[in-house]
């Protein structure tokens, strides 16, 4: 089989009419994701039992099933019920990509709230104590000292799951979403050239990975500014 | 020099073999490639046994040629790359003879007509086609069509109607799901599978035929037909033989009305 150059250079084009839509499911999926995390991670430092056994659940079930099932389920699963379909929420619903954000959204969130309490738990007692000798409260102590360095040490791991989420949202296509992948998957059927469609998909989602990873790269050098001067004395 | 000697050897039985001389035992094994979702054309029963018209016509012409055969489970969009990629030697698929796929791929004759028609909700007045049952594109605008992704009814879509909001689907089953759902206000798909598996059913009580059966040949092509990689011509006449033969032994209509009260081809594709 030959390698077809010039159905790639006509197919890159079309492909990135897709990118739009896969930078909306990161995006939204990821805000969404971001802020249901740190309500868990509330949770589940809360010391509540009441607060910290459905968080523990909801971590459980959402990274103990596979995200292409997740998707399946809100897609497919839940307008099989009447009041679903007669609910506010299904013009949401209705929309597959409304379907593709809940379910990313709700999946990396389980990931990220571990994620951050990693970095919660990485901070030292050492500060937190100086913190009370200062007659801090718990909440001066929160937002003052732990979440700005948890953040910091969470931030490697975070970038991570922001790659993951990018790769999770080529599985909308399975779901009708014409994103970069489902734009490739008609072509593909189109032309019978999987080879050549299907490596210069890989090649832009690498491209998009390798930014992701400089920017998150630049966020830590900037978090970490302090740490970086101090090491001399070390 | 053993080898060669082995290698001879080898040749010799498979010769023998695939000349067939008694017809019981027989070397000659084609992979056939289908969707087996795809009912009542090509399924698996509850018992996990593949049954359907084109399962039927698979097992008829094997036993015409004296092959045997070899089912292969593979997804609609992808099943012309994995032929050409050798994952299968056959297409018995219920895939339309398509001057587009005839670029890539040989064809058999037609054994089953190709044809296509919209459904739609039946409390929903849709004024979708004209007298002469030509499509009204304006009337199409802002509706919501589910397709199965490269199908000749996606390509009909394309070409006729662009302006309607086209949504493309893996597979088949998810379409009548949709239209249930209203996620979709109009499917089209093969009409002889959407009144028996959808509509003849509970789930299809409220929806209906919209428009009349379409079967433009440019689209629709000359029928359904058996796919192959190009350049095995004797294999091809090999088939075409017993593919005539099926029809003019009314084998071909009695695979038909196992399903359906009439058959599915024309008797002159057996001339």
């Amino acid at each position: 089989m030959s390698f077809d150059l010039h159905l790639i250079v006509e197919s890159l084009p079309v492909m990135m009419m897709g990118l739009g839509i896969t930078i909306k499911l990161l995006i939204i999926s990821g805000v969404l994701g971001l802020v249901l995390a740190i309500f868990l991670l509330l949770m589940r430092i809360s010391g509540k039992w009441y607060l910290n056994f459905p968080a523990q659940m909801y971590i459980y079930v959402f990274r103990g099933t596979p995200i292409l099932v997740q998707i399946f389920i809100v897609y497919y699963g839940l307008p099989q019920f009447e009041v679903v379909r007669d609910s506010v929420f299904w013009p949401i619903l209705r929309e597959p990509t409304g379907c593709a954000i809940l379910a990313l959204s709700l999946n990396t969130g389980a990931y990220v709230s571990e994620i951050l309490r990693g970095g919660v738990l990485g901070v030292s007692k050492g500060l937190l104590e100086a913190g009370s000798a200062l007659g801090m409260s718990a909440y001066h102590k929160f937002v003052y000292i732990t979440a700005p360095i948890a953040t910091r040490l969470a931030l490697p791991a975070y970038s991570n799951d922001v790659i993951s989420l990018l790769k999770s949202t080529a599985l909308a296509s399975t779901i009708t979403i014409a994103d970069m992948t489902g734009i490739a998957r008609t072509i593909v059927a189109d032309t019978y050239a999987p080879y050549e469609i299907f490596i210069s998909l890989a090649i832009v989602y690498l491209i998009f990975t390798f930014g992701i990873q400089k920017l998150f790269g630049l966020i830590e050098r900037y978090l970490g500014r302090y740490t970086i001067r101090e090491q001399p004395h070390e | 020099m053993e080898l060669m000697t082995f290698r001879k050897l080898a040749f010799v039985f498979s010769t023998a073999l695939a000349l067939g001389i008694t017809g019981a035992a027989n070397s000659e094994t084609l992979r056939v490639g289908m969707e087996c979702t795809y009912a009542p054309f090509n399924y698996k029963t509850a018992d996990g046994e593949l049954a359907g018209y084109d399962v039927d016509v698979a097992n008829g012409v094997a036993k015409i040629i004296g092959a045997d055969l070899e089912f292969v489970c593979q997804e609609w969009d992808g099943m012309i790359p994995a032929l050409l990629a050798n994952k299968f030697d056959l297409i018995i698929a219920s895939m339309s003879i398509t001057e587009k796929r005839m670029k890539k791929i040989d064809f058999s004759g037609p054994y089953r007509f190709s044809t296509g028609r919209i459904l739609g909700r039946k409390s929903k007045e849709m004024n979708l086609f004209d007298g002469m049952g030509n499509p009204i594109p304006e009337n199409f605008k802002g509706l919501r069509v589910g397709l199965e992704r490269a199908t000749t009814y996606s390509n009909w879509f394309e070409e006729i109607l662009p302006g309607a909001d086209v949504v493309l689907y893996d597979g088949s089953e998810p379409l009548y799901l949709d239209l249930q759902n209203g996620r979709v206000d109009l499917i089209m798909t093969n009409p002889m599978k959407a009144h028996l598996k959808f509509l003849s059913k509970e789930n299809g009580a409220g929806f209906e035929f919209k428009g009349p059966t379409v079967d433009e040949e440019k689209y629709f092509g000359i029928g359904v037909g058996i796919g192959m990689r190009k350049g095995g011509d004797p294999l091809k006449t090999r088939l075409n033989n017993a593919l005539k033969e099926l029809i003019n032994s009314g084998e071909l209509e009695t695979y038909a009305r196992k399903i359906f009260p009439f058959k599915l081809h024309k008797d002159e594709w057996g001339q």
